[in-house]
């Protein structure tokens, strides 16, 4: 995809240069610069892979503590391996402190939020971007304050809704995960509208009168040729929303707050910091599993990030 | 604007809300949790209201804006965001440019190079604190003081004596590779024309750079800018896991302050003016770099036309 220019060999840039230049030019400077340039794109290859290195370094010893027998790891010891992996650490956070239980909260937080808000926020881009109507352009506005206001600012008067919710429909309130699904589909969807608009604006308007012609029904043309259209965006918008359903604690810890079996991951992870006797392999056990799911996701998603991403920027 | 159809007036009102209606689901909903509760804080932010004192809530008036902005832990906090968020951008900013840059080319390794880079960003910020507080800085075990201790520098408790420098580095490490990723998918939306117009111009590989790809990288920049910004602005679990803001508020940001004045403080009308403050301060900014970022569209969109 990305074949540029000069990564042709040597043999082939003359050639062209002589070709695209007028005579005179193409004398010494097509010859003279793949020669100049080979130690250097050598140097930037090596360069390139040391920094990715540098800052992989934080990941292995993550791994590696989590691996460490906990002897080697109370010895402080720096040696960068161990002889003797083993996955104590791991069985201790799986069986004993009850991992299981939190994983599958954030993953229901998160896989409810991802799609419940991908969804609201697609049929807001249609109606935003293909049909006009009056107070539309108030309206893309709204979603753009909408999405300035800090969270932090909404964290005291939404806890005292979500009680008041939880008193009509206990599922839905504090101390449930009703509560942060709604929360955070609430602040997906202003930025998933952000960046599915540009996708769905993509899409010509001859591709929808065409459909039109073949009898399809505003409805059927949403879903059958404009939703698979914009495919890209919604990987990407997904994993937006995803990460930072996944990552939340500022939330979780103020609307989790006696139902511990309702809890989700990175609060779990508070439980095995204690200030006395840190479990460093604990600790570093359940982040490696914490970022499992995340990187399946990401896995399945990366083909479609990176144009989703350029194409959030064109809209 | 395109107006294709002319409506018939009768049923202009029936079609402009069935037009509407794909739009209604995500609209309520972001209205009910964040307009509302925005303008519940504002009521809050002028009322005396402490869960502590019980039958207090009374209508006090501007006096709680009076005592956080003249309160110094407060414009400490606001000062330490502006610092944090500042330079977490800027440096991951740079950072992502020049990686980005790195692996826009073919070379053996790229992909694994790739997804090292990647994966920072998709590690809980929780964890990621703990790394940075536990392997890398603690000043017995930690891997930065080992590295450090051939110059003398090896038994230096960073998060206790550069608390806000520590923060940054980890949200650098955890920010870098979003804005690589923003970066290299506009050298990827590159035309190859233009590249070759430029080199058959004569173009340098540094003035290819200055004035080819840097102008089209602008607006992802912008983007990155914006949207680091704004996720930067709110971080909460890094500063919690790290240093609780400390020693003393040394490191405290906003979104930290308003946490402790409210859930552990109780001082819920206090903390509602803080959380004001900070969505007009963020609206300012956010205003501006709009106006910047729809300046760049505008001017583009004439371009085409």
């Amino acid at each position: 995809m990305s074949v540029r220019h000069d990564e042709s060999g040597p043999a082939v840039a003359p050639a062209t240069g002589a070709a695209a230049r007028p005579p005179a030019g193409a004398s010494d400077r097509p010859a003279a610069a793949p020669r100049r340039r080979r130690p250097r794109r050598w140097l930037a290859d090596v360069c390139a892979l040391l920094v990715a290195v540098v800052v992989a370094f934080p990941l292995y010893w993550m791994v590696l503590s989590a691996l460490r027998p906990r002897a080697e790891l109370e010895a402080g010891d720096a040696t960068p391996f161990t002889l003797s992996p083993s996955l104590d650490s791991f069985e201790r956070v799986v069986l004993v402190d009850g991992f299981g239980r939190y994983l599958v909260n954030s993953l229901l937080v998160a896989g409810a939020v991802v799609v419940l808000s991908t969804l609201c926020a697609f049929l807001a881009a249609v109606a935003l971007t293909r049909y006009r109507f009056r107070t539309r352009s108030t309206l893309l506005v709204m979603v753009l304050v909408a999405q300035m206001v800090p969270i932090e600012a909404l964290t005291i008067p939404l806890f005292f809704l979500l009680r008041n919710i939880g008193g009509a429909v206990p599922a839905l309130g504090l101390n449930h995960l009703g509560s942060l699904i709604i929360v955070h589909m609430a602040f997906s969807i202003p930025f998933a509208i952000w960046m599915l608009r540009g996708f769905v604006a993509a899409v010509p308007q001859s591709v929808e009168e065409a459909a039109k012609l073949d009898g399809a029904s505003s409805f059927t043309f949403v879903r059958r040729i404009l939703f698979p259209l914009v495919a890209p965006g919604v990987a990407a918008c997904s994993i937006f929303s995803f990460i930072t359903t996944w990552n939340d604690f500022l939330f979780a810890k103020t609307f989790i707050i006696s139902a511990q079996e309702n809890q989700t991951l990175p609060i779990a992870i508070l439980t095995f910091f204690k200030p006395d006797e840190n479990d460093w392999g604990g600790i570093m056990a359940g982040s490696v599993l914490m970022t499992i799911p995340v990187l399946i996701f990401f896995v399945i998603v990366q083909r479609h990030l990176i144009s989703g991403l350029g194409g959030a920027v064109k809209g | 604007m395109s107006t294709t159809a002319v409506p018939r007036e009768g049923t202009r009102r029936t079609g402009d809300w069935a037009r509407r209606a794909p739009l209604l689901p995500a609209l309520i909903f972001t209205i009910v949790v964040t307009q509302l509760p925005f303008l519940v804080t504002i009521w809050y932010s002028l009322r005396s209201w402490n869960l502590l004192r019980p039958g207090s809530g009374q209508f006090s008036g501007l006096d709680n804006y009076v005592a956080v902005l003249t309160d110094t832990q407060f414009l400490g906090a606001a000062g330490n965001t502006i610092l944090i968020t500042a330079s977490c951008v800027l440096v991951s900013m740079l950072l992502g440019i020049g990686l980005a840059l790195l692996l826009d080319r073919k070379f053996f390794g790229r992909g694994l190079a790739r997804t090292l880079l990647i994966t920072p960003f998709l590690i809980v910020p929780v964890a990621t604190a703990l790394l940075w507080k536990t392997t890398m800085f603690d000043p017995v075990f930690g891997l930065v003081g080992f590295a450090l201790s051939p110059f003398g520098l090896g038994d230096v408790d960073w998060v206790s004596s550069y608390p806000v420098a520590s923060v940054v580095t980890a949200l650098v490490w955890q920010w870098t590779p979003f804005m690589m990723l923003l970066v290299l998918a506009g050298l990827q939306s590159q035309g190859r024309d233009v590249v070759e117009a430029g080199q058959v111009d004569g173009a340098g590989p540094r003035q290819m750079f200055l004035f080819v790809t840097l102008p089209h990288l602008r607006r992802y920049i912008e983007l990155g800018v914006l949207l680091g910004s704004i996720y930067v602005v709110g971080t909460f679990d890094t500063i919690y896991m790290m240093t609780q803001g400390g020693p003393g508020t040394a490191s405290a940001n906003l979104p930290f302050t308003i946490y402790q004045r409210a859930f552990l403080g109780f001082d819920i009308g206090q903390s509602a003016a803080m959380g004001v403050i900070v969505v007009i301060g963020t609206m300012i900014v956010a205003t501006l770099a709009l106006r910047l970022i729809f300046r760049t569209f505008m001017a583009t969109e004439e371009k085409l036309s």
